[in-house]
């Protein structure tokens, strides 16, 4: 019983700093998804908005609208990115991708906005809108809008990835850990419960105690302490420290 | 065997490869082109007796009925010819693909037409947003001189630089179509005119040209709403309609494909929003109609409000030679829908501006290789073309050509909706208000 408890302590304490592990590593898993993937996402809206404003000048300068549809609808394809629309110098819409109609909240922005700014479209959701000048603002800005919805179910679902990588890592190191300790526990118990065995007989009967001839024969400090046993049961009790038997020599008298 | 297939796969891609080293090493496609026809190797697509064309149009889809009808009127045309003996003995004959009026299908087929089928040219293409994409393939190609004749849209792209050099319109452009609009609405009062547009390159065409005529006139666009391409009949179209309402305008033009621009003409109606609904020729005028009018007792609830622009006269009108011509060769051929699009099931009109079209078009194609000195071949193409001056299609308008004309109608047309038919519009101040 004595055994048991002290392994169920053991468990726990395994179990704990298993526990431990995973939450910090998921709370860390969390931050830096979430910090690297948004960051990266913005980047790339920002790399995009550049593109699309260098390709745009000579196009701009040809007043080939079409073309500028054109591309930016090709621009529309990449994930994340819900809407893009052009301004020209006066601030005036060349083109745009909004389906039915250019939303009240953009119409009246600043056109010639350049930070990156938090919008939030009634029907459309929250959008990260990144600005790009297009020869120097000269001939007008690229504005696209990432989707924050969209980047937050991607980054839910690598977080949630990564957790799950670890849930099933903490799932295994607990059953694991579950097999290592039994394997510690089991030949202990039978030891314990040779031990009580020849205990619970008269000294003169002890030497007839059958002892588990695995147990006996292993090859650790179990099976050291079960041929102990086995000599202390064959020969009369010494009486002070000294008569104690050398481990080695236990094993050979075994 | 499998060695001359693997010769015949290559084939393409050899030559693209030598009219690039060619091109670096600083020889001119014209002696290029003069080199291969010094080995008596018949032009791309010319063998056989045949001159096949290639064209990736909308066959399928919320659209079909532009590029089937397209398709009908060309072939009524070419089959006429054929059956007579071809052009110097050679029969026309068209390599069809389906790209839906998506522009990356449109891209897919055009990459084959090119490399694998080895096409002499591409030949009635359909819409603005398709065309757009490929424009720049045709660029990419130019050593190969494959020239984009005649598509069904009225975008400026193919008309300038840098692409216009690679094809050849005969339509009038929608920048003409829009100041027509634009400045007839004017002349009777209407000065807030907002626009519905397909959300891609054709509906900012469009756009661009009311814009444009507005501001001649010192205007600007009243309100503006957008629907997306491929929008059915069946979806609806009021979030449009109550964005336009806003504005108050005096007219509507729409620059759409027919089966959304009869559910906006619809919902504005049904809305209370009831001025004059323009439609480019793009739209299909036919098919507009039809939805419209269908399991209706009163069509003219909604035809009334309409006022649609085109670009060849009307195919009633049998005084005008062409039209009487294309009556006659649709009656005899009646072309059919190409097997492999009867997946989407559609009925073919009997007339339409857009199969008329596909007729004209198809009539100036043959023109154009009847100017050929011997063998048809695509460096001698532009020659050809730029050989076309004063030509009289039939249709009361000269046609010419030449390498700062590249579109070879100028002329727009207006028409309303009478008993289900679209006659020319007489008098703008006749429009209900």
């Amino acid at each position: 019983m004595k055994v048991h408890k002290l392994f169920q302590r053991m468990r726990f304490g395994i179990f704990a700093l298993f526990g431990l592990i995973v939450l910090s590593t998921s709370l860390l898993c969390i931050r830096t998804v979430d910090t690297e993937l948004s960051a990266e996402y913005a980047a790339n809206s920002q790399s995009i908005a550049k593109t699309i404003a260098d390709a745009s000048v000579d196009i701009l300068l040809n007043r080939n609208l079409a073309t500028l549809q054109s591309l930016i609808d090709q621009f529309l394809e990449v994930q994340g990115i819900r809407y893009i629309y052009i301004t020209d110098e006066t601030g005036e819409f060349l083109a745009h991708t909004f389906v039915p109609g250019i939303p009240e909240a953009i119409l009246e922005s600043d056109p010639f906005q350049a930070e990156p700014v938090e919008r939030s479209l009634p029907g459309m959701g929250d959008f990260l809108e990144v600005s790009s000048p297009i020869l120097a603002g000269v001939a007008g800005t690229v504005h696209l809008g990432m989707d924050l919805d969209l980047v937050a179910l991607k980054i839910q679902r690598a977080i949630g990835q990564q957790v799950y990588l670890i849930s099933i890592l903490l799932v295994v190191g607990i059953l694991a850990s579950i097999w290592l300790v039994n394997l510690v526990a089991r030949p202990l118990a039978a030891l314990l419960a040779y031990a009580v065995e020849t205990a619970r007989q008269p000294p003169e009967q002890r030497a007839l105690v059958v002892a588990n001839e695995k147990l006996l024969e292993r090859d650790d400090e179990v099976g050291q302490l079960a041929r102990l046993i086995l000599y202390m049961s064959r020969t009369r009790p010494p009486s002070g420290p000294e008569a104690l038997p050398d481990p080695g020599a236990a094993r050979s008298a075994a | 065997m499998h060695s001359s297939c693997a010769a015949a796969l290559l084939a393409p891609w050899a030559r693209l490869a030598g009219a690039a080293l060619a091109a670096g090493q600083g020889v001119s496609s014209g002696a290029a082109s003069a080199a291969a026809s010094g080995s008596q190797t018949p032009a791309p697509g010319t063998a056989g007796g045949e001159i096949v064309l290639g064209t990736s149009a909308a066959f399928t889809g919320p659209s079909r009925g532009l590029g089937n009808e397209l398709y009908r009127g060309a072939m009524a045309y070419f089959r006429e010819v054929n059956e007579s003996g071809g052009i110097n003995g050679r029969r026309i004959t068209l390599k069809l693909y389906d790209d839906g009026y998506q522009p990356d299908p449109c891209v897919q087929n055009t990459l084959k037409l090119m490399l694998e089928d080895d096409v002499f040219l591409l030949f009635g293409y359909v819409g603005t947003p398709t065309v757009t994409r490929v424009l720049p393939m045709l660029k990419k190609f130019q050593e190969e001189q494959i020239y984009m004749f005649f598509p069904f849209t009225g975008a400026q792209p193919q008309r300038e630089p840098p692409y216009g050099d690679f094809a050849f319109n005969l339509r009038a452009s929608y920048r003409q179509e829009t100041a027509g609009l634009v400045e007839n609405f004017l002349a009777t009062g209407r000065r807030r005119i907002a626009v519905f547009y397909q959300a891609d390159a054709y509906g900012r065409s469009g756009w661009a040209g009311v814009r444009a005529a507005l501001e001649n006139h010192g205007e600007t666009i009243a309100g503006e709403a957008t629907y997306q391409r491929g929008s059915r009949f069946t979806g609806t179209m009021r979030a449009q309609v109550e964005i336009l309402q806003r504005a108050a305008p005096d007219a509507v033009i729409c620059v759409g494909a027919y089966a959304a621009c009869a559910a906006f003409a619809r919902d504005a109606i049904d809305l209370g929003l009831r001025v004059p609904i323009a439609n480019l020729s793009f739209v299909g005028s036919e098919n507009l109609v039809n939805l419209l009018s269908e399991g209706r007792d009163d069509p003219e609830t909604y035809t009334q409000w309409l006022v649609n622009s085109q670009v060849v006269p009307s195919y009633e009108d049998e005084s005008v030679p062409a039209v009487g011509e294309y009556r006659k060769l649709m009656a005899r051929h009646n072309p059919e829908i190409p097997e492999e699009f009867l997946d989407d099931p559609y009925s073919p009109l009997p007339q339409s501006f857009v199969s008329l079209e596909g007729f004209v078009n198809a009539k100036l194609m043959c023109e154009i290789f009847r100017r050929f000195d011997g063998e048809p071949t695509r460096a001698g193409l532009e020659d050809a073309v730029f050989s076309i001056r004063d030509f009289d299609l039939g249709i009361g308008e000269q046609v010419s050509f030449g390498p700062d004309r590249r579109q070879g109608l100028q002329r727009v047309y207006y028409t309303v909706v009478e008993d289900g038919r679209f006659v020319p519009l007489t008098d703008w101040n006749a429009l209900p208000a």
